[in-house]
Parts: C-alpha cells; sequence; structure tokens
C-alpha cells in the first residue's frame, strides 16, 4: 500500500511529499517528491542587482538565513573580485555561527516533538528565541535579515552587544547539558534513536550526503575546515563527528556542533572586541545596490565595462555543504546563479536509509535529516 | 449521616415539583401528573442530567488543568486570556467546534462514520454514571459495578475501529489498527491488577472496596498493582508515551484525522471523559476513594460534600501525574509497546496477583496493618 505522507503532512516540516510503500507497519519503498515550493531564485536573481539577491537568500533557507546570505555574497565577490575588510568577516563568522545555533535549535525542537516529547520542543524554540533577539538588536530583523553585503555587511555592531551574547553563550552551554539529558538519559528516546536510519559512509559519499548526516558516519568533512573561509582559518574548533549512524550518532553530532559553535562564537567575540575598523570595502561601484530592475524593463540592464568572473564558494551551512555559482559577464545584474542545497541531496538519499524500518520510525529518521524545504527547492 | 443518594434527591425533587403543580391543577390532571410512572420517569430524567452537566464541567476542567499544568512544564503559563487564568478558554473552544459545519468525507461510510464517535462519548458517559464519587453521589449499589465499569471500558476499540475503518482513510485505518492491538493488549494486564484489589477488599463493589479502604489505603500492600494499573490506563487513554493510535508525526491524527467541528469535540471529551474515569479508577481502587486517614484533622473531612471535594482533589492529582508524563516521556513505538504489553505488563500483572493473593492468607503485615477480611 503506497501512502502520501506530505505535502502536508505533520513530519515533513515544509512542502514536500515522501511517498511511502508500506506493508503492514514495515516500509518496504518510498520515493521522495520535491519541487512544491520552488519559486525559481535562481532565475530570479539573474534579473537583480548583485546586492539585491541577498534578499533572496534570506528566503531561501528560512532558518539558516544567515548562511545562505553568506554562501551567496563569497561567490559574487569572488566574481566582482571584491575583498572584504576583515572586519566583516569576522561578522560574518559571527552570523554564521549564531545562526547554526539557532538552526539546530529549531532541529532539536522539532526533532523531539517527532517523537512526541513535548516539553522539549518549547525549551528548543524558548532558547532559539534568544539567538533571534541578537540578530534583531544588530540587524533589525528575526529571521529575514538582509545584513551582509557584497563587500562587507550593512552595519556594525551595536554597543554592548557582545556582552549581551556572551551571557547568551553562557546560558546556552548550559541548557545543551539539560537537552541531553532530557534525550539521551530516556530509556524510551534511546529505544527510539538507536540504530534507526543507518547511512553508511559509503552510501552517504555515494548519494552526496553531506553536513552532520556524514559526520554522524564518521567521516571527518567540514568545510570549515578543509576548504576555509571568513574568519575561519584564524579560529579555533573541533570537527563534531560520532559513529553509528544513526539516529543517535546525527543527535550527538549536532548538540557537538552546537558547543563548538558557542566555543567559536567566544573567540570571535573577543577578537570583535579589540578589532575596530569598517566593515564595508572602500570604493564599490554603486550599482551594486541599483533599484530593482523590473522585467522587460531592459534599458535599466546597463552593460558596464566591469572585469568578467566567475565565483564558487562552499560553506558548511547548518544542514550540509552548500555551494554556489556566480557568473559575472559584466553587467549590474549577475549572469548566472547556481546553488547546491545539501538538504536536497539528503533528502533524495531517502531510499538508502528508510527502507527496512518501521512506519513509526519515518518521524525520528527524517526529523534527524533536519528538513529545510526551502532550500530544497529554491 | 444518613445516604443520601443522587438519584433519591432527583426523585424527590421532581415529587416535590409534580405535587406542587398537581396541587393547583383540576381533578383528572393532578392525579396524572402526581402518578408514579411519571415521577419515576421525571427523575431518571433529571439524574441524568445532573450526570451529564456533572461529566461535561469536569471533563472541560479537566482538559483546563492538563493546559495549564503542561504549560507550566514547558515553561509557559497555558491558557490565559479566556476567563480567569484562562479557566473559560475550553468553554470557547468547545462552542466553536459545535458551531463548524460536521464534515464528512464523499467516500466514507455515513453509518459507521457518525455512530462511531456518537458510541465511544456515549459508553464514556455512561462510564462516568456507574462511578461511585462518593457515598451520596452514587447510582445506586450495583454489586458488580466494578466489572461493569470494566465491560463498558473495554467497548472503546470497536468504536474507535468502527470510526476509524468506515473513515475511509489509510492513516485512519492504521491508527484503528493500532489503537485496536493495543488496547486489546493492555486490557489483560489492567484487569488482572484489579483482580489484585479485588482478591483483597473481596467484592466487586466499589463502595465495599473503598470502605475497604477505611483503615488504610491499598496503593501501600498493592503497589505492583497500582503500577501495573497506571501503566495499563495510560495505554487505555492512549496518552503519551501510548499515544500511537493518534500518533500526530506520523499518523496526522490517527483515527480521528477525518473528523472536525463537533464530531472531533466528541472523540476529544470522550477522551478526556475517559481519562477522568481513569483517574477515577485509580483513586477508587487504590487511594481510598473520598475516605481520607484518620489523622487528617476532623475540621477538613466533616463539612458537607467533604466526600466529592476530597474525591475529586485526588481525582486531579491522580491527572496530574498522567499529565507529569505526558510532558517529560517520548512516544514508543507499536511493536516496543505490544512487546511490554505480552512480555512485561502480564508476568508482572500476575505477579501482583499472587501477591496479593499472598497478602491475603498472611492476613497481618508488620508495616500496613491487618488487612480487611475478606466480604463473605
Amino acid at each position: 500500500m503506497w501512502i502520501n505522507m506530505g505535502p502536508q503532512h505533520p513530519m515533513t516540516h515544509g512542502l514536500w511529499n515522501l511517498r511511502v510503500k508500506i506493508d503492514g507497519e514495515l516500509i518496504t519503498d518510498c520515493d521522495p517528491e520535491m519541487g512544491y515550493l520552488h519559486r525559481g531564485i535562481e532565475k530570479i536573481s539573474e534579473d537583480r542587482h548583485y546586492n539585491e539577491v541577498i534578499t533572496l537568500m534570506d528566503r531561501t533557507c528560512y532558518v539558516a538565513g544567515f548562511a545562505w546570505e553568506h554562501l551567496y555574497v563569497l561567490a559574487a565577490e569572488e566574481a566582482l573580485h571584491i575583498q572584504p575588510p576583515e572586519r566583516a568577516e569576522y561578522l560574518r563568522t559571527l552570523c554564521e555561527e549564531f545562526q547554526r545555533i539557532g538552526s539546530h535549535l529549531m532541529w532539536y525542537a522539532a526533532f523531539v516533538q517527532d517523537i512526541g516529547l513535548m516539553s522539549p520542543f518549547l525549551y528548543g524554540m524558548r532558547d532559539r528565541d534568544l539567538v533571534l533577539d541578537l540578530f534583531q538588536s544588530y540587524t533589525g530583523a528575526r529571521m529575514t535579515y538582509e545584513y551582509m553585503r557584497v563587500g562587507g555587511v550593512r552595519n556594525d555592531l551595536p554597543p554592548g552587544f557582545t556582552g549581551h551574547a556572551r551571557k547568551v553563550l553562557d546560558w546556552l552551554s548550559d541548557r545543551f547539558v539539560e537537552y541531553d539529558r532530557l534525550c539521551l538519559g530516556s530509556d524510551i528516546f534511546r529505544k527510539r534513536c538507536d540504530g534507526l536510519g543507518v547511512l553508511s559512509a559509503a552510501d552517504c559519499v555515494a548519494t552526496g550526503v553531506t553536513g552532520p548526516m556524514l559526520r554522524s558516519a564518521g567521516v571527518k568533512r567540514d568545510v570549515r575546515r578543509d576548504r576555509p573561509y571568513a574568519a575561519y582559518p584564524q579560529l579555533d574548533f573541533d570537527v563534531a563527528v560520532a559513529d553509528g549512524a544513526d539516529v543517535t550518532a546525527r543527535y550527538l553530532v549536532r548538540m557537538e556542533e552546537m558547543r563548538q559553535s558557542v566555543r567559536l562564537l567566544r573567540q570571535v567575540l573577543d577578537w570583535l572586541d579589540h578589532h575596530p575598523g569598517p566593515v564595508l570595502a572602500d570604493r564599490l561601484p554603486r550599482w551594486l545596490g541599483a533599484p530593482y530592475a523590473p522585467v522587460g524593463k531592459e534599458e535599466y540592464v546597463l552593460k558596464r565595462n566591469y572585469p568578467k568572473g566567475v565565483g564558487f564558494s562552499s560553506i558548511e551551512e547548518p544542514h550540509g555543504e552548500a555551494q554556489a555559482y556566480v557568473v559575472n559577464e559584466g553587467s549590474e545584474h549577475p549572469y548566472r546563479v547556481k546553488f547546491r542545497s545539501p538538504v536536497f541531496a539528503n533528502l533524495s538519499a531517502t531510499r538508502h536509509y528508510l527502507v527496512g524500518y518501521r512506519v513509526a520510525d519515518i518521524p525520528p529518521i527524517m526529523g534527524s535529516v533536519d528538513i529545510c524545504v526551502g532550500e530544497v527547492d529554491r | 449521616m444518613s445516604s443520601l443518594s443522587l438519584y433519591g434527591v432527583s426523585f424527590d425533587l421532581v415529587h416535590l415539583l409534580l405535587t406542587s403543580i398537581g396541587s393547583v391543577l383540576p381533578y383528572p390532571l393532578d392525579a396524572w401528573i402526581t402518578n408514579g410512572t411519571l415521577v419515576l420517569v421525571l427523575s431518571v430524567l433529571v439524574f441524568a442530567a445532573i450526570l451529564l452537566a456533572a461529566s461535561m464541567i469536569n471533563t472541560i476542567v479537566l482538559i483546563w488543568w492538563e493546559r495549564k499544568l503542561l504549560g507550566r512544564f514547558m515553561d509557559r503559563r497555558g491558557a490565559m486570556h479566556v476567563g480567569y487564568a484562562g479557566l473559560l478558554q475550553n468553554f470557547a473552544d468547545g462552542l466553536k467546534l459545535f458551531r463548524k459545519h460536521t464534515f464528512k468525507p464523499a467516500e466514507a461510510d455515513t453509518l459507521g462514520f457518525f455512530s462511531g464517535p456518537t458510541a465511544y462519548m456515549v459508553t464514556s458517559m455512561i462510564l462516568f454514571g456507574v462511578l461511585p464519587i462518593s457515598t451520596g453521589w452514587n447510582s445506586g449499589s450495583l454489586p458488580l459495578s466494578l466489572l461493569l465499569a470494566l465491560a463498558i471500558f473495554s467497548f472503546a476499540p470497536l468504536f474507535i475501529f468502527v470510526s476509524a475503518w468506515s473513515s475511509n482513510n489509510k492513516y485512519s485505518l492504521m491508527g484503528g489498527m493500532r489503537s485496536a492491538a493495543q488496547m486489546i493488549a493492555y486490557e489483560v494486564p489492567l484487569l488482572l491488577a484489579v483482580v489484585a484489589v479485588v482478591i483483597v477488599s473481596g467484592s466487586f463493589d466499589l463502595t465495599t472496596i473503598v470502605t475497604e479502604q477505611q483503615n488504610y489505603w491499598f496503593w501501600g500492600p498493592l503497589f505492583l498493582a497500582l503500577v501495573v494499573f497506571v501503566a495499563g490506563m495510560l495505554a487505555e487513554m492512549e496518552r503519551i508515551p501510548f499515544d500511537l493510535p493518534e500518533a500526530e508525526a506520523e499518523l496526522v491524527e490517527g483515527w480521528n484525522t477525518e473528523y472536525g467541528g463537533m464530531l472531533f469535540a466528541f472523540f476529544m471529551l470522550a477522551d478526556y471523559l475517559r481519562g477522568l474515569v481513569g483517574s477515577f479508577l485509580v483513586v477508587l481502587l487504590f487511594l481510598g476513594g473520598w475516605t481520607m486517614p484518620s489523622w487528617v484533622p476532623g475540621a477538613l473531612t466533616n463539612f458537607p460534600l467533604a466526600g466529592i471535594f476530597w474525591f475529586l482533589v485526588k481525582t486531579y492529582l491522580v491527572f496530574g501525574l498522567f499529565v507529569w508524563i505526558r510532558a517529560s516521556l517520548p512516544r514508543v513505538r507499536t511493536d516496543q509497546l505490544l512487546r511490554v504489553g505480552w512480555n512485561r505488563m502480564i508476568p508482572l500483572s500476575l505477579a501482583a496477583v499472587f501477591l496479593a493473593a499472598a497478602l491475603v492468607t498472611v492476613k497481618c503485615l508488620p508495616v500496613f496493618g491487618c488487612l480487611p477480611s475478606p466480604g463473605v
């Protein structure tokens, strides 16, 4: 019997459809269907000025907006031959790591809710709110920040931010202990998660699965370490890995990543305290942020004699390894923008880690994937 | 104090009302209106109306209690806006559901779709009527009231399965299957735990069981039975960690996926009614019902309706325990649940039965004092 889990289903955490073939409670086959949330972000980007694409990046993944802004900005800077100031790079690292914590807390909340734990769901959301409050204090927005710019960031931190951020980090470090006690300390939790959704390292590589799912299989792969960008070369952190490749291992990896993010953020905040400076590069082309040109008004699309270039960036997004490719043909719009979404690959491999388990295992397994459909469909 | 029963009160009320009406009516009418049959029929109806009102109010307050408790466990406040501390929130929710259009999927079976929730609701309400709440509040002395209550309690899987199947929805069907399997599996340990109580008290009459607990409550000597009973009750009530028939994450809402409006409210109310009745049973069988220990000062136990008051206090505390469990445990899987049910709970409940039998044989225990001799 085929059943459609989605597009509207509590398990999906977004808008996609998991078709499952079941025999009693046993899953014998499955087929993920994506595309319900396709907004054509890559195509729209070709019609926008470079800085206007950042608005779309926030909407690409609504729980990790900063990561996608960062990804695009890095590729665009390479394509446009622009070097951001050092302080901007640290600020971006700050954004990305706080975003990682925020995104993982969101994942934690959704994941425990999937296996029926009600209270930790609200604990996760409560603590994520503290991170969002921090974002609000320096970008003005809680989810769609529009903060990064090609060539730097929009504005510097408000006074007193670093002290407040450190308090939040202290609070969060204590909460991580509590989370572990609530989940790993519970026998039912272990019974629901141990040995489920196993995806071996070889399968991960074969299917292009990245991020915490790959690291939970014991593969020490992290773009921040292997292909460092922004301020990561100067920072000290460990790559979180676990053995087992199951749901529990993914839980452990994400928890450890949040701890590592706290560690990274403490270093970043210390650096920011002692190194004031500009946050936006000098003498940027003015047309980077010119008004949006409606489709069809071709006269706006001026051919600038700007040096052509191609930009590629790859970052460790909370969900996995995201990549961007931006082609600059010398006009004020990017000629082509292409993204690689990690969740798309992670979801496409569903058949490898879902078949053979039971219907009741679908929520914990899919919850451990950490789905963000916005970036799957773009 | 005379044993003033609820039915007696309603009978007296109706009798008084009819005789006073009859006294102002002319000859043929006054004789007709004060005749015994009419009084009897009307008093039964009044009795049922009182039970209905009491059960509904209790259920709704119970939902409020759960929401407030859950809120506190989750670091929030729960319902706050309608009425004082959100007390009227559930009445507002109920009214909203009442006003909604009752929707039936085109492919659903009409008879089963509508009769399922109705029967579920009705049997749950009968349960409320069967159980005694105090010496006065009972629907007459039934010698086998415990058996009757449990028999009605175990109707539920049938009606759930009927409504699930007739919804013609795959999620509903799976939820209904799970529900039936789970309830049948946990019925057995539940009944065996009750047998332990019956052995010690020597009666199937709930009123007698409570009076047997006058000196000490059964939860101490029959602790094993209490544990089994509470776990079985959790499964019967389909609450977390045993709420997999309506596991939201994978089955949307399980067997009530297709229900909306008042039919959904029926399921909701009946679920909480069963929760209430389950807590009643725990209080009646293990926590001394409406009696209080002798060391409690007389001022606290001798006011009017003290029995009902203490009974409800205990009930709400027991339900609070269920809420606490719900707030802190994840959901188990069907096969795990059934394995625990057949492999662990049944041996445990058998052990509880043997323990109870041993206790009755030994009669006196150093810690718990002497047991009452089983009724004749």
